[in-house]
């Protein structure tokens, strides 16, 4: 960033200090510019949905949801079922037996060891009904994620009209549709896997068109210039080259389908959800042993893809005729020995369910003492913990959110419409002017900056640490080996099931909320950061190391600026996550937005819970509106 | 051996063993129940887990049913009971406009009675506080004291912790109709809230916050209730209608707990449908099987035994 651009926001931010100091508290969002009846109107249709949905003669629209949900239900309940009807034996060794045929013998082992893990926890029924769900929902995510990404790969304008959608489907908390969700779809795994869907699909869009875009214009040209048809060019040539993205986006399918297990819970969805959130009341080490139970899911499910994937990569293997064969007959050979199995569990009596031995009592006893520590304000670690949560809130936290609350509004619009045209141009100023000026009219403007100011805070944390650390894990294999369990977990366990005990240990508001967003969105910025710089093509690696440049500077001045698009998509996604999790924030003392959220809901408030949604999204964009810098200039090659 | 002959064999064998087994293994008949399978919806707090248990532990036991029980959040399960997803709920906090909606205009839910649990909801101080200060037994006595419970978040005021979303409250309005100088703190969910005010409770800190019965830390802590001002007509007590403080500066009222079931229910003359009606119990009842399964940590369906055993005469009175 040039240093006159630095200026000019220092001075912005200068400017909007001064007018905090001078004016505070003495403009509120005016009352005459608010538009009050959005929220009386939602809640009447809702009403009206209701009223239709339950009528004696039905519209036909909802004959076709009904249809869709009956579908799914009977989808997942057929799953279900069949993984029941194998008896637990049967399902163990039909999945590390198969696994191991396609995938090798690495990722059984991962597989065995999840299904022992299953077993060992006493959660064997809601891990395999959670596991029936989550199959659908990845399967059908990705069934409509990764075609809609191909499109968006090839296609600038779709991407530019699919982007919005998409970040409005991140950002808007479940909890905000899942009344529709239900007067459409009913109660039961359907609606499950809907709301699940809508949360897993994006990635899949985002990610897969960010590998067709990586491939090399060089090599489309070629094999264009060699007579390739589309369909032979997206087969043969950009599917293949995006292969690294494109199981990247399976694993964030998978991760962020597997977060919403809760969620999925709340309507239906059973499993290991609703053993977290009944946990979450009445018996917390049970709630943490299921969360545990979910991250091994999506760690085996994601590495048993991923094995699947890289064996069956058709660069890495020469399928002579015989080989073929071989393989042929392994198949064959799986599929006797898992029928074998099968069989013999129905004739020994093994249960459908594993209900013998398990773990779980010895288990929750020990992580019940490390809670009774947890809770217990008179120990050392208490006495560390608490008095820096009251200093951060209150000479940090609290002074920032006040700064954000009482600065005369149209400063604060102006001000931030400026830092968005210096950053990033005319058009992204204007849409942030925009959206600020939209969650002021809906009458949200208080908290909505009052959830500004932490969405910032935590966004800033999870972008800078996600950085580093990505830049760290794309140089160093080992780094990266050590942190992928360590971001998985961090995706896919429930937050309440971490950040309950955390409030006793710094029993303040907004920490933990922040703390919450901070450790769910730096996985994402991660990842994607490391995929990026990873993917930067090697030949500029080599021609920069032939010009005689060092490691670092071939860090800084090659890698990181070719990686450009992988890292502001990093950014992008940080910022959602943060925002994706503003409910969890309410729920645990950050109130504002994602309360009115929460309460939208569990009160039956709908027309609350959408207008404090709508807010929420309003801010995703301008924020990300600021921060994407010039797109358009970056496009042509100028910035 | 050509390959082709190795794999047909392998499939015939196949085939044999599949054909064996499945002579061989057969399907043990299911024990069919006298009234088939009943879906109770559990909610999320322990109260509920601990109403929702017993039934089943009596259901299962006694009258031979299947129980299936549910998780469904508290506003979606009256649509998956008009949908007879879900067949009956034991506990329900008033919820009167689902009541409207699906009891009275669409008439696919029914409003069965009280479980006989009576809610109270109020606010609560710890009562190491009201031996220190006996004037906060009522509200007008922590007028002109309100620092005494001031945090790092609530600066030179007093903190009032709210409660979990789901619940129904009015304490913004009631201090601003009351006149006190406190802040009032959304702390989030009740497993948040509860962290907050034990942990201040433990370190033997002054703490006023929203607190309910029946809820089984109220046998594990000794907590007083602060009296808020008499009710009179008019008083309101949800703030989602919004107007003056002043309306609703009075106690909360209490809450009669409903049993619902779906109209398939109610109409199928299931013995497990009779058995429900006349099922209820106390509030003393349910706070000591739930600090069983919440407190001591018990599997549900064991402390549900636990207390059936310990009460056949309570169990006698529900059974047909």
């Amino acid at each position: 960033m040039s240093r006159s651009r630095v200026a000019r926001l220092a001075a912005i931010v200068a400017v909007i200090l001064a007018s905090f100091f001078a004016l505070k508290s003495r403009y509120p969002w005016p009352t005459w510019l608010e538009w009050n009846s959005l929220s009386p109107h939602l809640d009447t249709f809702q009403t009206w949905l209701l009223d239709q949905r339950n009528a004696e003669h039905p519209n036909v629209v909802f004959a076709a949801f009904n249809g869709l949900a009956s579908f799914l239900d009977n989808l997942v309940a057929w799953l279900n079922d069949l993984l029941l009807w194998l008896t637990w034996v049967g399902t163990a060794v039909a999945g590390v037996l198969v696994v191991l045929r396609f995938g090798g013998p690495r990722a059984a082992l991962l597989v065995l060891g999840g299904f022992a893990s299953f077993a060992a926890m006493g959660l064997w029924e809601q891990s395999v009904q959670t596991l029936a769900l989550m199959l659908a929902a990845v399967c059908l995510s990705l069934a409509v994620g990764v075609p809609l990404g191909v499109v968006a790969g090839r296609s600038d304008r779709f991407q530019r009209a699919i982007t919005p959608v998409l970040d409005a489907m991140q950002i808007v908390p479940a909890f905000a549709y899942l009344m529709p969700v239900v007067i459409l779809f009913s109660v039961g795994p359907g609606a499950a896997v809907v709301t699940t869907m809508i949360y897993a699909v994006p990635p899949a869009v985002r990610i897969t068109a960010l590998g067709i875009r990586g491939v090399p214009v060089n090599t489309v040209e070629a094999a264009t210039a060699m007579g390739s048809t589309e369909v032979q060019l997206l087969t043969k040539v950009q599917l293949p080259l995006a292969r690294r993205m494109l199981l990247l986006s399976v694993n964030q399918t998978i991760l962020f389908a597997l977060s919403m297990v809760v969620i999925a819970g709340l309507i239906g969805g059973q499993g290991l959800g609703d053993t977290v959130t009944s946990g979450l009341y009445s018996n917390p080490a049970l709630a943490l042993l299921a969360g545990v139970a979910i991250v091994i899911m999506a760690m085996v499910l994601d590495r048993a893809t991923e094995a699947i994937a890289d064996s069956t990569d058709p660069t890495r293997r020469h399928l002579t005729a015989e080989l073929r064969r071989r393989l042929r007959l392994a198949t064959l050979a799986t599929g006797a020995a898992v029928a074998l199995a099968v069989g013999l569990a129905h004739v020994l009596g093994a249960g459908r369910v594993y209900s013998r031995w398990t773990a779980q009592e010895w288990l929750l006893r020990y992580i019940q003492k490390g809670l009774d520590y947890v809770q217990d304000p008179s120990t050392f670690v208490f006495g560390i913990t608490s008095p820096i949560g009251d200093f951060i809130v209150q000479y940090g936290l609290q002074p920032l959110r006040s700064y954000f609350v009482e600065t005369p509004w149209p400063v604060s619009v102006a001000g931030v419409a400026a830092i968005a045209f210096v950053l990033s141009g005319r058009r992204p100023a204007l849409i942030a002017l925009a959206m600020l000026a939209s969650i002021g009219v809906m009458g949200e403007w208080e908290p909505a900056m009052d959830t500004a100011s932490q969405v910032l805070v935590a966004t800033g944390m999870a972008v800078v640490l996600g950085i580093a650390l990505g830049v760290w894990a794309a140089e160093s294999e080992l780094v990266a080996r050590i942190l992928r369990p360590l971001l998985d977990a961090l995706q896919t366990l429930p937050q309440l099931v971490y950040i309950i005990p955390f409030i006793y240990l710094m029993p303040v508001s907004i920490v933990p909320g922040v703390i919450a967003a901070v450790l769910y969105a730096t996985p994402v910025v991660i990842r994607l950061v490391a995929a990026g710089i990873r993917d930067v093509a090697p030949e500029a690696v080599e021609a920069a190391g032939a010009f005689g440049a060092t490691r670092r500077q071939v860090l800084l001045k090659v890698k990181i600026p070719l990686a450009r698009d992988a890292i502001m998509l990093g950014i992008n996604q940080g910022i959602i996550m943060v925002l994706a999790v503003v409910v969890i924030g309410g729920l645990v003392g950050s109130g504002a937005l994602g309360y009115d959220v929460a309460q939208g809901l569990q009160r039956n408030q709908f027309g609350q819970g959408v207008v404090a949604s709508l807010a929420i999204l309003a801010l995703g964009i301008a924020l990300d509106r600021v921060t994407q810098g010039n797109r358009r200039a970056r496009r042509e090659g100028m910035a | 051996m050509s390959d082709r002959l190795t794999s047909r064999r392998l499939w015939a064998g196949v085939a044999l063993v599949a054909a064996a087994l499945t002579a061989v293994g057969g399907a043990a008949a299911g024990r069919t129940a006298a009234c088939g399978t009943v879906t109770i919806n559990e909610q999320a707090w322990a109260g509920s887990t601990a109403n929702t248990y017993v039934a089943k532990y009596v259901l299962e036991h006694n009258l031979g049913c299947k129980v299936k029980i549910t998780k469904t959040a508290e506003i979606p399960v009256f649509q998956a009971m008009a949908d007879g997803k879900v067949d009956a709920i034991l506990e329900d906090w008033q919820h009167t406009d689902q009541y409207a909606q699906y009891v009275t205009k669409q008439k696919s839910v029914v409003l069965v009675g009280p479980n006989g649990v009576t809610g109270i909801i109020g606010w609560f101080i710890p009562k190491y506080l009201l031996d220190q200060y006996p004037q906060f037994a009522t509200s007008k006595g922590l007028k002109g004291k309100e620092s005494v419970f001031k945090s790092a978040e609530s600066g030179s005021q007093g903190m009032f912790l709210g409660g979990d979303p789901s619940y129904v409250q009015k304490d913004k309005y009631l201090i601003q109709g009351l006149g006190l100088n406190f802040k009032h703190v959304t702390v989030g969910a009740e497993p948040a809230q509860v962290a907050r005010w034990t942990q201040l409770y433990k370190q033997h800190k002054p703490v006023l916050f929203y607190w309910y019965d029946p809820q089984y830390l109220n046998a594990q802590y000794q907590l007083v209730e602060v009296k808020l001002p008499k009710r009179f007509a008019g008083c309101k007590d949800d703030e989602k209608a919004g107007g003056d403080p002043k309306a609703y500066a009075c106690a909360y009222p209490s809450y009669v707990l409903n049993k619902l079931f779906s109209k398939k229910f109610a109409e199928s003359g299931s013995p497990a449908a009779t058995f429900l009606k006349k099922w209820s119990w106390a509030n003393a009842d349910q706070n000591a099987v739930a600090k069983l399964i919440a407190g001591d940590h018990m599997n549900p369906d064991k402390a549900a035994e636990k207390w059936v055993k310990a009460n056949p005469g309570k169990v006698k009175a529900w059974l047909p």
